[in-house]
């Protein structure tokens, strides 16, 4: 998982005229994404790669840049919606509040959870935050009064939202897109700004060579520990639009399959590139969706796609797109 | 410099044409709506996962329903179409399938579900956009008030009336009753459902075991529960996990011990595991073929489905998808179209028998008020052909008294 490869951490330094443009990823890809309900065969769907692609360019964070494979990032994912949806329903919060609440619950919740599985590693990290996060659902399905346990959170359609004073039909789902697609900006926007700082080159060296990043004087278990928040809250962020946009928060959010797809998902799109998220999960979801359409055996297919894809573009689609264009060394 | 600037004249010209005419291309089909518009009914259910087999019975009992319609003509000359979605027996999957259906489809009503958990998550899609939907999976749930809507509809039986059924025909007084109960919400609505009956029977609760949904392996409970030397063994869960629980308990010799009591006893589990394990399990359900010889509507079921599907019978959850659509097709009719708020009244005063006799939904909170049936399972011998599962013990007509009162669930009275 952390194949180095030359020049990663360097390149950053000199922006060409590729570079350049590239300097401006968040609003390229802002701009794609605003493409998006128009090119997807429904509007459903393209709300679920922007969601899905905030969860996973979260993950990213930490699998694709730190080098730190999580088996548990569907607890934040879960968090972000439970917050949202109990905050809204059972407590009555404005949904403009109850986003930024969840997502500070959900940042305590992956401090707790960092704490105790950043200390591991390898292996031993990937089980830990697998267990944690099984942990987190067994107290959503126990906790039924809270989250309406098996039967799913619900209660708290949010059907009309005034925006700078602006009535808008939050039912409607071109409205809906654009208001999550700001919500998805915001979050490009802060990983971008995390990349680019000094914290974002010493999680690539963290991710390069660990005995070497202590060696230069950086702090490991502090590091991993605030982007194991980082990246809770980044995902967290996912879990409060899709309580948004589905307007129910299912169990199955919190369970280890959804962390899985979750890692199935940067693998396809590109792990440790910016778009490459967006790209997993929307390939990912319009799989699942076209070819279940038409066949119910659709996980054999989904399968055999995604082993061809580890044998033979271990980058994934987007990191392979931008290798053959040849801005693979300057897409950090 | 004016040459250039010609050429670059005609570009525009052409370019705000072309535009203006793929504007129009794109505005087109919005003119063409009209009434004969097709009914599209949207239809998510399971087709993956353990309930497949009891999804493929409903897709096939609705696609009944809509080709008896469509054979008649349709409704006020317009066709009816079915879009079935796998919602993959995933809450999040169902919700997006249905916004899908709603947003993109244009469906005029959903019909379906195979879960608690899914139909709740449809329900709320639904009832924000003012959608039509009639559930046909069991629920206490949605039921009540703070689930219901004025579009939400429940076919299906419920766990409270299933259980009070089975209970009446097989636990008496001074009995000790053990349950071996799926932890999810089917499970758990069931088992609540039980020891209300049993509380007002008389019978006498020893112990409740939960075991995880989808189970495949039951030896560490079964020792368990015979320890506590129950009569009645009552076995609630759902799907593949109730052939392999009493399947087990059969080999452990549970059935020397005590009786095996189900919820649901369910056609395909018993098809699939076979005569001898099943052998005197008592259950309750909506619907079974054999009814024919006691009810017209069943006799005229049976043939339709059978001539539809090359001579096989329907089951019980497929008798679901019949009634869920039909009702609703029915209500249509009446309704002369598709207005929600048409159809939502002509659902409320609908009287219709299409499967097993009367039924009709409840003002308050809409639950299908219908006969429920209590059957046991037959020894081989006695079977008069493969088809011939079950032996009716009991056919309880259909009663507004069998629900939970309208006050109990929440509703205004």
């Amino acid at each position: 998982m952390t194949r180095p490869s030359s020049g990663e951490v360097l390149a950053k330094s000199a922006p060409s005229g590729l570079g350049r443009i590239l300097d401006h990823r968040v609003l390229l890809s802002i701009a794609v994404l605003a493409l998006l309900p128009w090119l997807l065969p429904s509007k459903a769907l393209a709300v679920n790669v922007l969601i899905y692609g905030v969860v996973v360019m979260g993950y990213n964070l930490l699998f694709g840049y730190t080098g730190l494979l999580s088996f548990g990032q569907a607890a934040f994912f879960g968090a972000g919606a439970y917050f949202t949806g109990i905050a809204i329903g059972r407590y009555g919060v404005p949904w403009f509040a109850a986003v930024p609440i969840a997502v500070l619950l959900s940042t305590g919740l992956a401090a707790l959870i960092g704490v105790v599985s950043t200390r591991t590693r390898g292996i031993y990290f990937s089980m830990v935050t697998l267990a944690l996060a099984q942990l987190v659902y067994y107290v959503a399905l126990q906790a039924a009064s809270f989250t309406g346990g098996e039967n799913g959170l619900r209660g708290f359609t949010v059907d009309r939202i005034s925006l700078f004073g602006l009535q808008v039909n939050f039912l409607d789902p071109v409205n809906k897109y654009y208001v999550l697609m700001g919500f998805a900006g915001l979050a490009m926007w802060f990983q971008s700004r995390i990349l680019n700082s000094p914290f974002g080159a010493v999680i690539e060296a963290i991710r390069e060579n660990e005995q070497r990043a202590r060696a230069c004087g950086y702090d490991v278990e502090r590091s991993k520990l605030v982007v194991f928040m980082l990246s809770g809250a980044i995902s967290s962020l996912g879990g409060c639009m899709l309580a948004l946009h589905l307007s129910i928060v299912p169990l199955d959010i919190l369970h280890y399959q959804t962390s899985g797809m979750i890692v199935m998902m940067v693998l396809l799109g590109g792990a440790r590139s910016f778009f490459g998220p967006f790209v997993g999960a929307a390939s990912f979801l319009i799989l699942e969706d076209v070819v279940s359409l038409w066949t119910p055996h659709w996980q054999i297919f989904v399968g055999a796609i995604f082993v061809l894809f580890v044998l033979f573009l271990p980058k994934g689609i987007w990191g392979t797109l931008l290798d053959a264009i040849g801005v693979g060394k300057a897409r950090q | 410099m004016p040459k250039s600037g010609s050429t670059s004249k005609i570009t525009r010209r052409t370019a705000l044409a072309g535009l203006s005419a793929s504007v129009a291309l794109f505005a087109m089909p919005r003119i063409g709506h009209a009434a004969d518009e097709t009914i599209r009914i949207g239809f998510p259910t399971p087709l993956t996962g353990p309930f497949a087999a009891e999804a493929r019975d409903q897709v096939k009992c609705a696609e009944l329903a809509v080709k008896l319609v469509n054979d008649k003509g349709g409704i006020s000359g317009r066709k009816v179409e079915l879009l079935v979605r796998d919602d993959k027996l995933n809450a999040g999957e169902a919700a997006t399938r249905t916004l899908e259906l709603i947003e993109k489809d244009k469906v005029h009503a959903v019909v379906g579900a195979l879960s608690s958990a899914v139909q709740l998550a449809v329900n709320e899609v639904t009832r924000a956009r003012g959608v039509i939907y009639v559930s046909i999976s069991q629920s206490d749930t949605i039921n009540e008030a703070k689930d219901f809507s004025k579009y939400t509809f429940h076919e299906a039986l419920n766990p409270h009336m299933t259980t009070a059924a089975v209970a009446r025909q097989t636990l008496k007084k001074g009995m000790k009753v053990a349950h071996l109960v799926a932890d999810y919400a089917y499970g758990h609505e069931m088992l609540r459902g039980f020891k209300r009956a049993q509380a007002s029977i008389g019978a006498d609760n020893v112990g409740e075991i939960l075991h995880p949904f989808g189970a495949a392996d039951y030896s560490t409970f079964i020792p368990r529960l015979m320890s506590m030397r129950p009569d009645v063994l009552c076995i609630s869960n759902f799907g593949r996990d109730q052939a392999n629980a009493i399947k087990q308990a059969v080999d452990f010799g549970v059935k020397r011990q005590m009786k095996i009591v189900v919820p649901v006893i369910l056609h395909n589990q018993r098809l699939a595991v076979g005569p001898d394990v099943f052998e005197g399990v008592v259950g309750g359900a909506n619907y079974y073929w054999g009814l024919e010889a006691q009810s017209k509507s069943a006799a005229a079921f049976n043939t339709a489905f059978k001539a539809a599907n090359g001579g096989a019978i329907p089951t019980d959850y497929g008798a679901y998808g019949y009634s869920g659509v039909g009702s609703l097709l029915a209500a249509m009719q009446t309704a002369g179209g598709t207005d929600t708020d048409k159809v939502v009244d002509a659902l409320e005063k609908l009287q219709y028998d299409l499967t097993k006799g009367p039924q009709h939904y409840r003002k308050c909170d809409h639950q299908s008020v219908q006969s429920v049936l209590v059957l046991e399972s037959k020894k081989k011998s006695a079977m008069a052909g493969e088809n011939d599962l079950f032996a009716i013990l009991a056919n309880d007509a259909s009663s507004d008294d069998m629900l939970r009162s309208c006050s109990e669930l929440g509703h205004a009275t």
